[in-house]
């Protein structure tokens, strides 16, 4: 008997490099069987690059994967199936014209082929369901059911696989608080016959009641690994948040005018997918104030920011701009300003040049259109002017945005969007993947905004970088507001703990 | 309308529709695998030639059945690989494959004088002379060449594949979701490529079947006259189905014969609504006016497989 | 020094550069277009140089066979830039085939009518006509791609044929246009009024290929200079960008779509009443879709449709030459056009929404991990 044995995984010093950076920094972790292993990090810390490695749809720059003691190469998901790793993905791998049965068995060889053996894998998922306690109908098409079925549908299909190793990434995320127990039961049923589970969270709460141990990553490494009966809230959230804070917090000077700009009351919106993303979420910023939003991403900070916008239909509420409504893109430049979070997708034109990006709101009026015709020499005047001023590093205004750094592209959008001095800015994730400098410069131009009396809008999942420039700091989780504080003296772990799902109490 | 005239529309209804079906048979795996192939009609002049010129030149129905098989292959190979494994846009690719057809097959035709006039060997008709003379069934059916009851026997084969087998799933799951398809092991790109080739074969075949079914010669351009966009349309229409789709290759094919049939006899209705009608039918259905029919997810939607 | 200096500014003035850089690929795509028809050429026993040589001669040789020349480029050139604009706006207009046929029969039918008007207010009034009802006739597919979601490619096809027969129809007795006791149905002659002039003795030079080339560089300065283009450019460019920038999306695609059919039926206009005379079935015969892959080609660029429209219609012209010199059938024409296309997307295109990805990819990978903390 080799030692490897009693671990069902191990994974050693995996690293994995993405043009330009480093995504798994040597990470290794083991997983015993008849475990449940709770790997916990905030979104992007790396844990959804490792389990793609351990699944077969990214392959390492170096380390090695260990199933069972022995050491594995898994080029493809159909050898990690084969390996017996079973893996439910946060977005679902689920076919939706498909029915549940069809699911179950797509990419399983048939017993009589080439027909399909739909009546002895039927009889198969229903004793599974009714071994674990998850119940779908086999009939169903996909598309026909509810979340938390696909999420059943997803973990039996790997059961059915007679997965021993289960990956469950962020399973509860979609779940009922009822679903949730049910959930815990079959994964306690699961371990109990010998399986072994990696769950994957940024709950502490959840991962602190299912698991053995827990491994935390951040920045993607490993921070450490503790059995879960040692382990404390307090101590887990240092872990993952609490950096110590590089950055010192911003000196301003205090405002005495205080007009409310903008103003929301009671407002719900959708996702995407339909889901509820805000819930009677409230809020008033006044002018010369900067307002912070923690939290975990994917907590409907996105979905906050394009309602402000207009980009996003509200389903109930009210949302003022100094009075005015919002209830549609204003292509006014000197009412809102939006530093949105995908720059590429949403902020800029790649195609189009520097020049013509720093007008796409108003192009159409003078004097960039004169009687029906752009002016190009107003817009080249324009263009180079603001390259001065906000220091966008370009050859020229006339060659395509597309050619420029990731941090000159933000400059591209921070000039057009704040140029005009609009009363509200919103700023949504506008630093991520900048390099220190540019970061340092957002800020200051944020900083800036604040004092010449605009109001602002700054979401980040960085708290450090929210703590350091906000006045006031609300924190969102699934939508809602778990609470509020000043950003002077403000507490980083309490504000993990409301970033967690904890709302604030008073003692907290 | 008299009986006899009755009986021959119901005749010339499964003549015109045999080779839609047989076409349709193909391309429905190629939609349910998320790609349009707009090919099939150049597909089906190239098989129509072709297997006017191997009847002509072997005598034999098999060779050319056979040939024109081997055909099929090569230009459903082709058209995978342009649009699944360069990714080019599928209709623009399937336009340039019609218009290559149209201009090849009038080059190629101009080669083989001899089969310009002459009727060469067409398929044989299953049924002895005996079954031809019972009412109705006799000459609507049993007088029918082989071709056209194959036709009418393959789109139930084509829905047992299709809904009982391991590859239709597989070709079914491709379509609508091919990162999924992928996570669970599938080979996305091969099972892409084996449906766009099958298109291919009985695009091919249906141009075969509509010279060496019953006419027995090729005319130069206009041969297919947009059948393999009558195709389409049925694809659209039959909902992706191809029970239904072969359904609505007869409907489309009735309203062909009925309108070859009155440009001949002449009515007060013109003809050429029912020529349009295929095509009014399938921007009703896609509008939403005519049931509902819902599309693969990925259709006429390139596969990246560096996309996780 | 100053060379690369003028490169540059070359390259920044707006529009030009942008043609000279997209044109590379399409170039080298038509290059590898022309070597397979050569090897097609050599296949059926005839030196590839030579029949090259005879088409050439053939397009270019006179001022007859240049003239032949731009009366084929004129309706690649209407319906190709039109078909362009949808490119440029992200839909696919593949309908210009049926906008053609729709232009014609309306402009058939005014042209056909003895009104009592000089000749110019005769020919306005067919244009307005075919403008009008081409319109109309794209409005379907329009409406249903810009307001309902429904696939513009299918429907824009599906119209195509449901134009062809309708103009068959139109032409047939007892329809009051019908020309009586034909032999092939077909329409009564247009009025001498209603008739373009020819600008050139001895050919059929029309001014269809004048509108043409005008119309590419006006759609080529509306893209490049007013506030609509900018719409459009943005756009196809990037459509949640252009939805942020406050852009009616469904309206602009209604519009791009609808500028297609106009085009298109233009195109068809300038064919009956400059050189067919009359309207008759399968007059148009593939050269709808010439023109979208003459629109393809030029990358939607409608500078580049001049280019490629000329290009298409210089090998369509040539190739009768070349049959009658060299035995090489003219067909062979269409098969080089197409194999030209189908390598320009395969070289170019393909590759180059490929590269996008992965830099895109690369970027947001980066950015994931960046924020990772």
């Amino acid at each position: 008997m080799v030692k490897g044995d009693e671990f069902a995984l191990r994974m050693e010093g995996i690293t994995k490099r993405f043009p330009g950076v480093l995504a798994n920094d040597r990470i290794s972790l083991d997983c015993r069987k008849g475990e449940v292993l709770g790997l916990l990090g905030e979104n992007g810390a790396g844990k959804t690059t490792l389990m793609n490695i351990l699944y077969g749809l990214h392959q390492p720059d170096s380390g090695q994967i260990f199933i069972n003691g022995e050491s594995v190469k898994i080029e493809s998901p159909a050898k990690a199936i084969q390996l017996g790793i079973g893996m439910v993905h946060q977005h679902f791998k689920l076919v939706e014209a498909l029915t549940a049965l069809e699911n179950v068995i797509l990419g399983l060889p048939s017993t009589r082929p080439p027909m399909l053996d739909l009546a002895p894998a039927r009889t198969r998922l229903l004793t599974l369901c009714e071994e674990y306690g998850l119940r779908v109908d086999p009939s169903v098409e996909v598309w026909k059911m509810p979340v938390g079925q696909q999420q059943w549908l997803e973990i039996l299909k790997a059961l059915y696989r007679d997965a021993k190793l289960l990956v469950l990434d962020e399973p509860s995320s979609v779940l009922t608080p009822s679903e949730g127990e049910e959930l815990f039961r079959a994964i306690r049923k699961l371990t109990q016959e010998g399986r072994s589970v990696i769950f994957i969270s940024h709950k502490l709460g959840e991962v602190l009641d299912i698991t053995d141990r827990i491994t935390v990553i951040r920045d993607g490494h490993v921070v450490g690994t503790v059995p879960t009966k040692e382990a404390t809230q307090r101590e887990l959230a240092r872990m993952m948040v609490g950096r110590p804070i590089m950055m010192g917090r911003k000196t301003r000077p205090v405002m005495t005018q205080k007009d409310p700009v903008l103003v929301m009351e009671n407002v719900n919106a959708n996702d995407d997918r339909g889901l509820p993303a805000l819930k009677n979420f409230s809020l008033t910023i006044h002018a010369g104030e900067i307002v912070g939003v923690a939290g975990v991403d994917g907590n409907g900070q996105r979905e906050l920011a394009e309602c402000i916008v207009g980009l996003r239909k509200r389903t109930s509420g009210t949302i003022r701009v100094k009075g005015r409504v919002v209830d549609r893109v204003i292509d006014d430049p000197s009412f809102v300003g939006f530093i949105p979070e995908d720059r590429q997708k949403t902020g800029l034109v790649l195609d189009l040049r520097v020049s013509e990006n720093l007008i796409i709101k108003d192009f159409a009026d003078p004097p960039f259109t004169k009687r029906g015709v752009l002016q190009y020499d107003v817009i080249k005047k324009h263009a180079r002017k603001l390259i001065g001023d906000y220091d966008i590093r370009t050859p020229s205004s006339e060659v395509q945005v597309r050619h420029l750094s990731g941090g000159n592209q933000q400059k591209v959008v921070v000039a057009r969007e704040l140029n005009a001095k609009p009363v509200l800015d919103i700023a949504s994730q506008a630093t991520r993947g900048l390099d220190l400098g540019a970061v340092e410069g957002v800020h200051d131009t944020l900083l800036s905004e604040r004092n010449r009396g605009a109001a602002v809008l700054f979401i980040s999942t960085e708290l450090q970088e929210v703590m350091s420039l906000s006045d006031r700091i609300i924190v969102l989780f699934r939508g809602e507001v778990m609470g509020e504080v000043d950003g002077e003296g403000a507490d980083v772990n309490t504000i993990g703990q409301m970033m967690l799902g904890h709302a604030l109490e008073v003692a907290a | 309308m008299e009986a006899d005239q009755i009986i021959s529309w119901l005749q010339a209804t499964l003549r015109w529709g045999g080779p839609l079906i047989l076409v349709s048979i193909g391309e429905v795996f190629s939609e349910r695998s998320g790609v349009i192939n707009v090919g099939i009609e150049g597909i089906m002049l190239f098989g129509a030639l072709t297997g006017v010129a191997i009847s002509y030149f072997t005598g034999s129905v098999v060779w050319a059945v056979l040939v024109t098989i081997l055909l099929g292959i090569l230009l459903g190979s082709g058209f995978a690989y342009l649009t699944v494994s360069r990714r080019t846009n599928q209709v623009v690719t399937g336009l340039m494959v019609n218009l290559a057809a149209l201009g090849g097959t009038n080059l190629l035709f101009a080669l083989l004088p001899a089969t310009r006039s002459e009727r060469v060997t067409t398929f044989p008709v299953l049924f002895p002379e005996s079954f031809h003379s019972i009412p109705v069934i006799g000459p609507v059916l049993f007088k029918q060449p082989v071709n056209t009851w194959i036709a009418l026997i393959l789109p139930f084969i084509a829905a047992w594949v299709l809904y009982r087998t391991t590859w239709g799933l597989n070709v079914r799951a491709v379509g609508d979701n091919p990162q999924a398809a992928a996570t669970a092991g599938l080979r996305v790109v091969r099972l892409k490529y084996q449906a766009v080739i099958l298109s291919g074969i009985f695009a091919a075949l249906g141009g075969c079947a509509l010279t060496l079914g019953e006419v027995g010669y090729f005319a130069s351009g206009g041969m297919t006259a947009g059948r393999g966009f009558v195709v389409l349309a049925a694809v659209v229409v039959g909902g992706w189905d191809p029970v239904k789709i072969a359904l609505a290759c007869l409907v489309f094919g009735a309203a062909d014969a009925a309108q070859l049939r009155m440009q001949t006899v002449g009515s007060d209705i013109p003809y050429q609504i029912f020529q349009m009608l295929p095509y009014l039918i399938t921007v009703a259905a896609l509008a939403g006016l005519v049931g509902r029919t819902k599309p693969p997810k990925t259709w006429g939607a390139p596969y990246d497989p560096a996309d996780i | 020094m100053t060379n690369t200096k003028k490169l540059k500014e070359f390259i920044n003035f707006p529009g030009l550069g942008d043609l000279a850089l997209s044109g590379a690929r399409p170039l080298f795509g038509v290059l590898l277009g022309l070597l397979a028809g050569a090897g097609l050429i050599a296949l059926s026993g005839v030196n590839p140089l030579d029949a090259y040589k005879a088409l050439l001669q053939g397009a270019l040789g006179s001022p007859q066979s240049f003239s032949n020349v731009l009366v084929r480029a004129s309706p690649l050139l209407l319906g190709g830039v039109g078909a362009a604009i949808g490119i440029k706006t992200g839909v696919w207009n593949i309908g210009t085939e049926g906008y053609m046929y729709a232009g014609a029969i309306a402009a058939g039918a005014v042209g056909l009518i003895p009104l009592p008007v000089p000749p110019i207010i005769h020919i306005l009034l067919a244009f307005l006509a075919a403008m009008l009802f081409s319109g109309i006739w794209g409005l379907l597919a329009a409406y249903l791609r810009a307001y309902r979601g429904v696939n513009e490619v299918v429907t824009t096809i599906m119209m195509n044929y449901v134009a062809i027969y309708f103009v068959s129809w139109m032409v047939q007795e007892p329809q009051p246009m019908a020309e009586p006791g034909s032999f092939f149905p077909m329409s009564k002659m247009i009025a001498p009024t209603a008739k373009l002039p020819i600008l050139m003795s001895g050919t059929s030079l029309h001014p269809g290929f004048i509108i043409g080339i005008a119309a590419c560089i006006l759609f080529f300065l509306v893209l490049r200079f007013t506030p609509f283009g900018f719409r459009t450019r943005m756009l196809g460019a990037n459509p949640e960008a252009a939805r942020y920038a406050g852009v009616n999306v469904k309206r602009q695609i209604l519009f791009a779509l609808l500028i297609g059919a106009v085009m298109g039926g233009v195109a068809g206009a300038f064919e009956i009443m400059g050189l067919k005379m009359r309207v008759y079935m399968d007059f148009v015969a593939g050269v709808g879709y010439e023109a979208v892959a003459v629109a393809l080609l030029a990358g939607g660029n409608p500078l580049g449709v001049i280019a490629s429209a000329l290009f298409f219609s210089a090998l369509k012209a040539g190739g009768a030459t070349m049959s009658i010199q060299t035995g090489v059938g003219a067909p062979m024409t269409v098969v080089i056009e197409a194999l030209c296309v189908i390598f320009v997307i395969a070289v170019g295109y393909g590759e180059r929404k490929r590269l996008e990805r992965l830099e895109k990819k690369g970027k947001e990978d980066e950015e994931v991990v960046q924020n990772g903390g």
